[in-house]
């Protein structure tokens, strides 16, 4: 009996196609045309997920936990520009942002380099962090090309002044010293609508739209789409189809003027998050 | 001049000589011991209120993740490497050089595990679930994950530091007999129980050499898998600098590089400490500081080659990261480390040199010194400047990080101390084996010389007739 | 009721003096039987008391060589069953179940340990060890002198002893127990 389930395990687990079978696999894409580094999605992020507000002397120190962050960069990838960068510290035009958390990878580099296997893989494609089980031995974070995964290096909870701890939220725990966490794509909340779904009476469709992560709410400018990659008619999985990025494949064979791309594709780490890139007139 | 220099010491002088190294140390040794229990106890203060308070203290941060402790871990480990690893294959070569030195060198290699040990613990986020790494069943069902190399590393060093300390132990039973034949009150009960009936009896002594050359053959490719699996850490990961092929060679070759320093420190020592001039010969010395050589080179040869594929693959991290290591924030780490580990060593070309004790002995410190900071430039630039530039960030080891550092020194040193006190470090069975041998092959000479004379004489005789 | 060993334990200056009294004993035993055992204590080891003594028998290295298989075989099933186990937990998608790379490493590893375990438990099997310490030990013998330990029968201890001193016995002892 034993035997017979493992063997039917194995099977099933050790196909290549295993997540095709899988009725969701979460994805993002982020148009950084849209994007304008308000940074609206960190703020929402801080207030969803409980993070805690480490700050400046922490900040400084490179202990912020901000899960979701916009980076700043002033040089232009192409191009030349207009303006001498030199003379002035930061150029007319601003900076280039780009909002950076977990990119939820197929391949996750930090997953395998686990000793007590805190982050792996789940079916819907998310790579999760299981915090009562992490030691906190920060391979994770060494392994991880974004650097997007955040240490618990005090226990922040502690610093938290009285009224405040009645808004944290109470879908998911408040994370002490000494593990790793990061981003999840808002987890509780896809776990809420896989919920709702069932409650409905369609269990392995989630309806495209019915949730949004905490950052996609708040994005004002609407640059973040979240969905069911698997399922054809999502806005994520048209977007993905349009700006023709695909999974399972490191090199995007691309037209020109397409504007998808996953960051580090190159490592073949194969990322969940697709970002568009942000169109600018060089000459103007 | 080899086979004159040790044949005429007499036994009961061996005996009495190494013994005379037990009795009741001086008060420089309580000096040291005290300083040394004192910058434990500092390290342990340091530990307390980094456990109170977390990691952060230590300063480590994002993209920091790995600092001090892992460096010194590798530095520990690598130090171990020369004294078990060395005394095994001079053992099944049969180097007989090998024999006065052999069992300080395994005791350091024991207790530079027992402290390089202690670096993993400090350096987990949450101590008080250590045992979650290790395999056992539990009701939540969930096992280690051993495609970590983390995983190998417990299973590397757990293997390691079992075998090195039996091989330690077997290695010294017949010199445990001696003891407790010598000696008085506390001593004869701790010896009497330690060296297990040991009576010399031709059994014990056929099943002795047997059981200690298999050891040796089991801990010769251990020593370098262990350091290969350590370097695993690194070599596993995809970070630019950390990811590469040749790093398990390369580790090896620094580890048995710095732990033959580490050996030619502790010689010269204990030889002015303990009067081992008769034991410890200029000879000798010569002889490690010729593979010291030997090692460096081949260490020299690997991190060159390092440097050489990351140029030649034009890849652009690894690139950003190896012109970091040598012009960025860590240049001056770089450049000491290669001035104390590349250029230095090769003073040791000179036999002048190779036979000035006190010349070998800070050039080994230096060598040591620049091989630590080999492993602090392993761990640190390369995640200082890693894909993310938005993440780059510096940061030195803040003052918990180094308390431990120096705590783990006096950590080892105390132990290593301690050892030297209770145990022999010289073995006093080899050296009279050494002596026997030699002995017998200079009487062997003898008679073939007055062979010679014979024959010759007869011939004379034969020609005069 | 057990028939009383009597012993005669000689201690001699070098090994040579040694090698010389064990050979007269063999001649004197061809003759007239007079030896049921001898046993050489030695403060160094020398490998050509087996041919003195006659051969032992220690098959030490078939403990190392089972035990490192055991050990392979001990690791193996380890790091399989356990990552069989994590998987119906925690699929890693098209991986293989038993990643053998890892596998290897973990393998390796026990084979060391285990072998070095079971070489250690051999050597305590023919060693004879832990023990007493005899009571006719000398402490000579771990310094610079080699021991004779002759068992007898009380008979011929004086033909015994004899061939003792004269190949330079520096003590005799003799032990009834």
């Amino acid at each position: 009996m034993a035997l017979k389930r493992m063997l039917e395990n194995w099977s099933r687990l050790r196909q290549r196609d295993y997540y095709e079978n899988e009725p969701y696999m979460w994805g993002m894409s982020i148009d950084l045309n849209k994007c304008i580094g308000c940074g609206a999605c960190v703020t929402a992020c801080y207030a969803e997920n409980n993070l805690p507000v480490v700050g400046k002397d922490h900040c400084s120190r490179g202990h912020s936990m901000h899960w979701m962050r916009i980076e700043r960069y002033w040089g232009e990838p192409h191009g030349d520009a207009d303006i001498d960068i030199k003379e002035s510290e930061y150029p007319e035009r601003g900076a280039h942002y780009i909002p950076m958390m977990c990119q939820q990878c197929n391949h996750a580099p930090c997953e395998p380099v686990c000793p007590v296997a805190a982050t792996y893989h789940s079916p819907d494609g998310l790579n999760t962090q299981v915090y009562n089980r992490c030691v906190g031995s920060r391979y994770c974070g060494n392994n991880c090309p974004y650097k997007v995964r955040y240490f618990n290096y005090f226990s922040f909870w502690k610093n938290l002044p009285h009224p405040l701890e009645m808004q944290l939220n109470p879908d998911l725990s408040v994370r002490d010293k000494g593990i790793m966490e990061k981003c999840t794509f808002c987890v509780q909340r896809i776990r809420d609508a896989k919920d709702k779904a069932n409650d409905e009476g369609h269990p392995h469709s989630v309806k495209d739209g019915s949730f949004m992560t905490a950052c996609q709410q708040s994005c004002p400018t609407e640059a973040i789409a979240f969905g069911n990659l698997k399922d054809a008619d999502s806005k994520v999985a048209k977007l993905w189809e349009e700006h023709q990025v695909e999974l399972n494949r490191h090199e995007q064979d691309k037209a020109e003027d397409i504007r998808g791309y996953r960051v580090l594709e190159e490592l073949n780490v194969e990322p969940c998050v697709m970002y568009l890139d942000r169109v600018r007139d060089t000459q103007a | 001049m080899d086979t004159h220099t040790m044949k005429d010491i007499e036994w009961a002088k061996i005996n009495k000589d190494v013994l005379n190294s037990l009795e009741k140390p001086r008060k420089t040794f309580w000096v040291v011991i005290g300083v040394c229990a004192l910058l434990v106890l500092c390290g342990a203060a340091a530990e307390a209120y980094q456990y109170q308070e977390g990691l952060g203290v230590a300063l480590m941060n994002r993209p920091h993740f790995w600092q001090l402790y892992i460096s010194n871990f590798v530095f520990w480990i690598g130090m171990s490497h020369s004294g078990t690893l060395l005394s095994a294959i001079l053992l099944l070569t049969k180097a007989d050089w090998r024999k006065p030195i052999y069992r300080f060198a395994e005791a350091m290699t024991l207790f530079s595990i027992l402290t390089a040990a202690i670096f993993p613990v400090i350096h987990l986020g949450r101590v008080w679930d250590m045992y979650w790494v290790l395999p056992y069943p539990n009701q939540r069902t969930i096992w280690p994950n051993f495609r970590s190399p983390l995983l190998w590393d417990a299973a590397a060093i757990t293997t390691y530091a079992t075998s090195s300390a039996l091989f330690l132990y077997i290695g010294m039973i017949p010199d445990l007999a001696i003891c407790r034949d010598n000696a008085k009150g506390w001593r004869k009960k701790l010896y009497t129980t330690l060296s297990l009936g040991w009576m010399g009896r031709a059994r014990e002594w056929m099943a002795f050499r047997k059981t200690y050359v298999l050891l040796a053959c089991f801990l010769v490719p251990l020593a370098v898998s262990v350091h290969s699996i350590v370097a695993s850490d690194f070599a596993m990961s995809i970070m630019p600098d950390w990811h590469i092929t040749s790093f398990p060679p390369y580790f090896v070759a620094g580890a048995l590089y710095s732990g033959c320093a580490a050996i030619i420190t502790l010689f010269v020592m204990l030889r002015y400490i303990f009067k081992f001039e008769a034991y410890m010969t200029t000879e000798i010395l010569d002889k490690t500081a010729k593979l010291t050589f030997a090692i460096a080179m081949v260490w020299n040869y690997l991190n060159l080659t390092e440097y050489a594929s990351i140029w030649y693959s034009n890849d652009m991290f690894e690139k950003e990261v190896l012109l970091e290591k040598f012009f960025g924030p860590y240049a001056l780490v770089v450049w000491v480390m290669l001035f104390c580990a590349t250029v230095a060593p090769f003073a040791m070309a000179f036999e002048k040199f190779r036979h000035n004790m006190w010349a070998m002995f800070w050039l080994s410190l230096v060598i040591q010194l620049g091989m630590w900071l080999e492993r602090f430039q392993i761990v640190s630039p390369p995640l200082a400047s890693n894909h993310e530039p938005w993440t780059w960030n510096v940061v030195w080891p803040g003052a918990v990080q180094l308390t431990l550092t120096l705590a783990s020194f006096g950590w080892f040193t105390m132990l290593f101390l301690t050892f030297c006190k209770v145990f022999p470090s010289v073995s006093m069975y080899e050296v009279k084996e050494m002596v026997f041998h030699r002995r017998k092959a200079s009487s062997r000479s003898e008679m073939d010389d007055l062979q010679k004379i014979k024959e010759d004489m007869i011939k004379t005789e034969e020609g005069l007739a | 009721m057990r028939r009383k060993k009597h012993l005669l334990f000689a201690t001699f200056e070098d090994f040579d003096k040694a090698r010389d009294v064990v050979s007269e004993l063999k001649v004197l035993d061809l003759k007239e039987m007079v030896v049921e055992n001898i046993e050489l204590y030695s403060p160094i080891e020398h490998p050509e008391v087996e041919a003195i003594l006659g051969e032992f028998h220690q098959p030490i290295q078939r403990f190392t060589f089972f035990g490192a298989i055991t050990g392979a075989v001990c690791a193996f099933l380890l790091t399989a069953a356990a990552a069989q186990a994590m998987f119906t937990v925690q699929p890693q998608g098209g991986k293989a179940v038993i990643p053998l790379p890892m596998d290897i490493v973990i393998v390796y590893e026990g084979a060391i340990l285990f072998g070095v375990l079971s070489t250690l438990a051999a050597f305590f099997i023919y060693s004879g060890m832990p023990r007493r310490l005899r009571k006719y030990y000398s402490q000579k013998v771990s310094e610079d002198q080699i021991g004779i330990e002759v068992q007898i029968l009380p008979e011929n201890k004086e033909k015994v002893r004899a061939t003792l001193d004269k190949c330079g016995a520096l003590e005799i002892r003799e032990v009834i127990q």
